[in-house]
């Protein structure tokens, strides 16, 4: 293999193991919008609550208190920071989505969960300070070489996850009658509610779900993060021109514009240097925005006048 | 005559401020509420009358910020001549963002102009041989000495943009803009060019934002990009809605509530923000007109 197609092939995993972290934040963005049409600006600290959260399970509690070893200590810690991200998630459904739900418009939601990104920042804040942790996967160690390509055992894991975390999505949505009843809910909601469907149910069940994503997303984040009250702002902005750039509330087209934009970001680091990604991913994101104004996948919705 | 007096009284509050008020300190927060005010007054008009979502004004504050400093320092332009190229040039970006929002709607635009504001973000960071990027510029004067003339000077050009734009809604333009917030698509069968509306929309706030920007870099002394994060974006929504959405006194209000209320809760130590933001969520909730919304039913 030469040496250019050796880099191409290297950076191009890299780019699909950043992808799939940027999927993982992304689909829970794109699964409330499909549903609600409504944008969770909180979902960032809930990124960053689920790394804490597993922080904090993998280094203290898995490890220290039950004992076990450290490579079952992380895989514990996905699994508590999805759940505390699931917890986040009825809490702000409840205290938030559910009673704005049927004024129907778009702003005050928005400023809602701006006030409780604002609260949950700064009471990470208050409970952890500023200072970044440093939070070390047992999996990062190892690195697995085939030919001259090299990844670490943590990107491999972090793929396998998020891949069966899509799928299970996925199957959840096509076969199941849930799935199905959400659907239902997301393409005509007062149809749906006539059809013995409770929609208020299902959008809960849905923002618990994007929101469980979302921890789940911090605990694999988390390794990679400067890990801070503010990590997860670092991420949503990029999350959210995924969003755009896949078609809001289309899960395919999010799934694809977060690989993309995972390559270009390696590409952007190997030629540009990495100061650079923000510029290059929103400026592809407004040249898109030109030529397709929909995003990739259009949200099919016609406009009733 | 209503409308003399409230202007009157206005001016009487503004004449007043700096003597009732006379810690150093507290005198910087009302010249910085003052250039909320102007930030939040442009931005309604854009959100509450024209109804598109805009999270970009942070980048037209940073550019009214960014080419008046750097006019005045590596150019040696005269203050004034310098703002109002700085003015211009914001103006311009906000119609570059209007061509976008001939096309998008709702939330593809807020992204859209999220868009704007990490890009121009990332330029001031970025291009070092320009901005000086993180390191900063330092050492800009003002263009008055003084907190308090700064404080009149700021204050006094909210008014005069409020009382134009207070005029500018209840005039046909006003009723042109309202007709395209409530259904685009009726407006223009009914002769409305969306479009260029639109455009005109953008233009003055993003001119009117690159205004306060002016002020902003002489008040403070020193210029970093990280004042034109975009969470400052959110702030300025923040004001809007709070205030009230959609009228002219709400924004003002939402102004001076956001900009005091960090300030009045520093004895609260690391509970401050916190409060704030539950403060903020709670207003939504309970209040979806905002505070103007309390006024209005006494009244």
């Amino acid at each position: 293999m030469s040496d250019l197609a050796a880099l191409v092939v290297q950076q191009s995993l890299n780019g699909v193991y950043l992808g799939c972290l940027y999927v993982m934040v992304a689909l829970g963005l794109t699964l409330i919008y499909g549903v609600l049409n409504q944008i969770n600006f909180a979902h960032a600290d809930f990124v960053t609550v689920g790394a804490f959260t597993a922080f904090f399970t993998a280094t203290r509690f898995a490890t220290k208190l039950l004992g076990l070893p450290d490579a079952a200590g992380y895989l514990l810690s996905i699994i508590a920071a999805t759940g505390m991200g699931a917890l986040l998630g009825v809490a702000i459904n409840a205290a938030v989505f559910a009673p704005l739900r049927e004024r129907g418009d778009e702003l005050r939601p928005l400023i809602a969960t701006i006030g409780v990104s604002v609260l949950l920042e700064n009471a990470q804040l208050a409970l952890f300070g500023p200072i970044p942790y440093q939070f070390d996967s047992p999996f990062a160690r190892e690195t697995i070489r085939v030919g001259r390509i090299f990844f670490s055992e943590q990107s491999a894991l972090v793929v396998c996850v998020s891949a069966a975390a899509i799928a299970a999505l996925y199957a959840w949505l096509r076969f199941t009658f849930l799935g199905k009843a959400l659907r239902a809910v997301a393409q005509d909601r007062e149809t749906a509610g006539l059809m013995g469907i409770n929609p208020g149910l299902l959008i809960g069940l849905t923002i618990v779900i994007a929101s469980a994503l979302a921890g789940m997303a911090g605990a694999l984040l988390g390794p990679v993060l400067v890990l801070s009250p503010f990590a997860g702002a670092s991420v949503i902005v990029k999350a959210f021109a995924i969003v755009i750039i896949g078609g809001f509330g289309n899960l395919q087209g999010t799934i694809i514009a977060g690989i993309l934009v995972g390559i270009i970001e390696a590409f952007t680091v190997q030629y540009l240097g990495s100061g650079l990604i923000d510029l290059v991913v929103f400026v592809l994101l407004l040249a898109m925005l030109v030529v397709r104004p929909t995003g990739l996948i259009a949200e099919r919705k016609e406009e009733n006048v | 005559m209503r409308r003399a007096g409230f202007f009157l009284g206005a001016l009487i509050i503004i004449a007043a401020l700096p003597w009732l008020i006379s810690t150093p300190y507290w005198r910087g927060i009302l010249v910085l509420c003052a250039m909320n005010v102007l930030l939040a007054l442009s931005l309604n008009l854009v959100m509450g009358y024209t109804g598109q979502l805009n999270l970009g004004q942070s980048a037209f504050y940073a550019i009214g910020a960014y080419v008046s400093t750097i006019l005045i320092k590596t150019y040696h332009w005269n203050f004034w001549l310098a703002g109002l190229a700085a003015i211009v040039a914001a103006g311009f970006l906000g119609l570059a963002l209007a061509a976008f929002a001939a096309r998008l709607r709702g939330h593809y635009l807020a992204i859209a102009s999220l868009g704007f504001a990490v890009i121009t973000y990332q330029v001031l960071v970025n291009w070092e041989s320009v901005t000086e990027g993180v390191r900063g510029i330092y050492g800009i004067s003002s263009p008055v000495r003084g907190t308090v003339p700064l404080f009149y000077l700021v204050a006094g050009i909210a008014l005069v943009v409020y009382a134009l734009m207070d005029n500018l809604v209840r005039s046909p333009v006003g009723d042109t803009l309202r007709a395209i917030r409530e259904d685009e698509v009726s407006a223009a069968s009914l002769g409305v060019n969306g479009a260029i509306w639109k455009a005109f929309a953008f233009g003055v706030c993003a001119a009117i934002a690159g205004l306060a920007g002016c002020f902003y870099p002489g008040f403070v002394g020193t210029l970093v990009p990280d004042a034109f994060n975009i969470v400052e974006s959110f702030t300025m929504l923040a004001m809007v809605i709070v205030g009230g959405i959609g009228t002219m006194i709400g924004p003002v209000i939402g102004a001076v509530v956001l900009t005091f209320l960090p300030e009045l809760l520093r004895g609260f130590g690391e509970l401050r923000l916190m409060i704030y933001g539950v403060a903020l969520t709670l207003v939504v909730l309970f209040l979806p007109g905002g505070i103007a919304s309390c006024f209005k039913r006494r009244a």
